[in-house]
């Protein structure tokens, strides 16, 4: 029998390759030669020895991994002890509803805006300072800077955590307390033992984020000096180094390749249950009292770090005339400099979520519902993988470095495939395992009724993986709208996004403005990520018909 | 009539099929029985199309249609798992053929095959809401209703429970008559197999161990793997029947026909 040819699918796997070939594996490339050549091309370790020979550099190096690790850990235990709450206590749902929702409330700002955040709530002048009658720490330096990184990466540690607990077969609990384990114990075998390759994920995943990250160090880095504010001043500083530029790049993109690697590695030791039931937990009052006054402790801390966001701008002038205005909004809005930067976001935004999603989508049909070859699927596989290692500014980096002089510099367009590029692995996994659990007997099904492949993709495969796409196209969206470290290279005056223009605005003091303009990006941000998650829910048939599937399946067994 | 010559097929280096050679003549059910691994699913793939043989050749009324595309066949066939689509409710999966191809059957007839089939009322309701006897109806109405040259059913009864297995049993059977439909069943089940085809085709080690009419093959296994694997189950289970219906069969001997 003559197979059919999957013709379609070629087209779209040669369509991404293409893709990967020339904006991810050509510009970093160029970027590792650029490291090891001098200007004039000639080839030398002479740009590696003059970096390694800056006397602050092994500092500098120390301080990224010293403060990245440590609030690796520090956000892991606490993203741990949240989970706890949630998943072991038998406190209020409304609560736990509450702190899951403060927990990844930090995902739709941006980093920089938490540095600025943090200055305002303990600094000199700050709001808590104020509050407290004294300033409590330093905030310049390691303090700021891990507050700032636990923050961050507080939200992705507790969804991995928090999703990995809720397939914990609690069963076992009732099987470890028959067999006679003593409280500790039971603990131990039944809730850490199946989440250590979880939180070992979770510390790696932190620490690979907040090494790379270059919002928190632009903002309350001060004198002590990460590996991103290194490569943010060899490229941007008073006089630029590109080949120093290139060799921080690659100095950084080691240990991120490492932490994935690892990470790929510890995916293999996960723990599978074959089922999940829940049983009814132990009535403790006071095991519920102290893990819910804690986290709500936790909650409120983190909020109120925040909260510095809905006052400043509301404000005259911080800390001096505290009269409600509503002047600096109107100064955003009518200042057409600004407003435009949020327009320009939002389109940036828009655009990667839809390029995005098509790309994700795309590659996921070859891996997930094709008989294409194997060959091709890793390559697609890698794709992946790679793009997950390489940290956003070191891609902005290299896309700096090729483009430069061509047609695309200074385009949105190239912000928009930096971002397509720079998010592309989770969307693609999301898709990926959505498709994979489809019936893998549909598309012959709809082709012996006549359907072309591309009719079964229109009228089957989409429409039953819509809430996926939405959730693709969420993540997309809302990434765009907060990364500074892959767009702090490319985005040129006429292409500024919110996100570099706040950067600038750092430079001239104006805080009102990099608060609205925070703000702005925090409403649209919740708002889209509400419709999104409206959208999603709406496709898999929404709370009706949950429970209407429910009604049926208890009716069912006698019907035929 | 499908007539099958001498088809061979191996995946990496291991032989699935050696030299299978029959005849389905036309309006019969014929079940390919026997244990996971023998080859049967492989069998049943290559007459739809989507499974190339290394060799041998497919006929269906005197053409060859080794090479003929799956879509080209006009076979068609109803998985395991029905894969009926969940973004279409039952009305829609039924007629989701009909969107292609809108002449291949009239109104009165889709309307013939609904009633038949009992999906009457169930039409609007969405695929999730359904138990698994009234999903494999459905996927039974959607294939029907292309008017397929030879129905293939991969293990249609092994999902189902008790009382639905025998009733959806009959309707496979009220069908293949009603529409003189040629009907190839895979099933590891001995019982389903014997009680519901013409004839069953025993396939063991890629081989054929017998292709005959049931009651031959109570009557006369061909060898010992029919003898000792197939037989020996129906035995087991009539046995236990007899056994709980003893005093049953006391008093009325030779009124058998209860148990099945």
């Amino acid at each position: 029998m003559k197979h059919r040819k999957e013709k379609e699918i070629k087209v779209i796997f040669a369509g991404i390759a293409l893709i990967f070939l020339t904006f991810l594996a050509v510009p970093m490339v160029q970027l590792l030669m650029k490291s090891f050549t001098t200007e004039g091309g000639g080839l030398t370790l002479q740009n590696f020895q003059s970096v390694f020979a800056r006397e602050d550099f092994f500092e500098i190096l120390r301080n990224s991994f010293g403060v990245a690790g440590l609030s690796a850990a520090v956000t892991t235990l606490l993203a741990f002890f949240l989970a706890c709450t949630i998943h072991y206590t038998n406190i209020p749902d409304w609560i736990k509803t509450l702190i899951k929702g403060a927990a990844v409330l930090p995902m739709f700002l941006p980093t920089i805006t938490y540095g600025f955040a943090i200055i305002y709530s303990f600094g000199k002048q700050g709001l808590l300072t104020r509050l407290f009658g004294k300033q409590l720490f330093e905030i310049y330096g390691i303090r700021g800077l891990l507050m700032g990184y636990v923050i961050y990466t507080l939200p992705i540690s507790f969804m991995l955590i928090n999703n990995t607990m809720g397939y914990i077969d609690k069963k076992y609990m009732i099987v470890s307390r028959v067999m006679g384990d003593s409280a500790f114990a039971n603990f131990k075998m039944t809730v850490l033992r199946p989440l250590l390759g979880t939180l070992a994920a979770s510390v790696i995943q932190s620490f690979f984020l907040s090494f790379t990250d270059f919002g928190i160090p632009a903002a309350v880095g001060g004198k002590f000096k990460t590996i991103a504010s290194l490569l943010y001043s060899e490229m941007l500083g008073s006089i630029p180094n590109f080949q120093n530029g290139a060799v921080v790049a690659v100095v950084m993109l080691v240990p991120s390749v490492v932490s994935i690697t690892v990470l790929k590695i510890l995916e293999k030791y996960q723990i599978r249950y074959n089922k999940i039931s829940k049983i009814e937990l132990k009535k403790n009052r006071v095991r519920d009292g102290l893990c819910g006054g804690v986290s709500i402790l936790l909650i409120v801390s983190v909020l109120s770090v925040f909260a510095v966001i809905f006052v400043i701008p509301f404000v005259e002038e911080w800390p001096y005339r505290l009269s409600f205005t509503l002047d600096n909004f109107r100064n955003v809005f009518e200042d057409p400099n600004l407003f435009n930067v949020y327009t320009n976001s939002l389109f940036v935004a828009a655009a990667t979520a839809a390029l995005g999603t098509i790309a994700a989508y795309g590659s996921a049909l070859v891996t997930a519902r094709s008989k294409i070859s194997q060959k091709a699927k890793d390559m697609i596989e890698g794709i992946a993988l790679v793009t997950n290692t390489i940290p956003g500014m070191v891609l902005g980096l290299a896309f700096l470095f090729l483009f430069s002089g061509t047609g695309l510099q200074n385009t949105f367009l190239l912000i928009i495939i930096c971002n397509v590029v720079h998010f592309f692995s989770t969307p693609y996994l999301m898709m990926k395992s959505s498709l994979g659990k489809m019936n893998a007997s549909w598309e012959t099904t709809a082709m012996l009724m006549g359907d072309s492949w591309a009719k079964t993709i229109l009228r089957i495969v989409t429409p039953n993986a819509l809430s996926t796409i939405i959730e693709v196209f969420s993540y997309y969206f809302i990434n765009a709208m907060v990364t500074i470290s892959a767009v702090i290279f490319i985005a040129g005056a006429r292409t500024m996004v919110i996100t570099t223009k706040i950067k600038e605005l750092q430079y001239y003091n104006k805080f009102n403005e990099v608060f609205v303009l925070s703000l702005l990006i925090l409403a649209t941000n919740i708002i889209g990520k509400f419709a999104f998650t409206k959208l999603a829910g709406v496709t898999e048939g929404g709370a009706a018909g949950q429970f209407f599937k429910l009604h049926i399946r208890k009716n069912k067994e006698r019907s035929l | 009539m499908l007539k099958l010559q001498n088809i061979k097929k191996s995946y990496d280096g291991t032989t699935v099929l050696d030299g299978i050679s029959l005849e389905i003549p036309d309006g019969e059910i014929v079940s390919i029985l026997g244990p996971s691994g023998c080859g049967k699913t492989t069998l049943l793939n290559m007459i739809l199309g989507i499974t190339e043989p290394d060799s041998g050749s497919i006929e269906f009324n005197g053409k060859d249609i080794t090479d003929s595309p799956m879509e080209k066949r006009g076979f068609n066939i109803v998985f395991q798992d029905y894969a009926l689509f969940p973004n279409l409710n039952v009305y829609q999966n039924i007629t989701y053929g009909l969107k292609n191809k809108p002449d291949i059957s009239s109104k009165e007839e889709l309307e013939e095959l609904i009633g038949l089939l009992g999906l009457k009322e169930h039409l609007p309701k969405k695929i999730e809401q359904l138990s698994g006897g009234q999903k494999q109806r459905v996927a039974l109405a959607r294939t029907l209703v292309m008017k397929p040259k030879i129905l293939l059913l991969d293990e249609p009864l092994s999902a189902l429970d008790g009382v639905i297995k025998e009733s959806i049993k009959n309707r496979i059977k009220t069908i293949a008559k009603e529409f003189h439909l040629t009907t190839v069943i895979v099933t590891h089940d001995p019982e389903e197999a014997l009680t519901l085809s013409d004839r069953v085709l025993i396939v063991n080690e890629g081989r054929i161990s017998q292709y005959s009419e049931p009651e031959q093959i109570v009557n006369a296994p061909r060898n010992d793997f029919v003898k000792n694997f197939i037989l020996n189950q129906l035995e087991i289970k009539k046995n236990n029947i007899f056994t709980l219906f003893k005093n049953q069969l006391n008093i009325q001997p030779g009124k058998e026909s209860l148990v099945s």
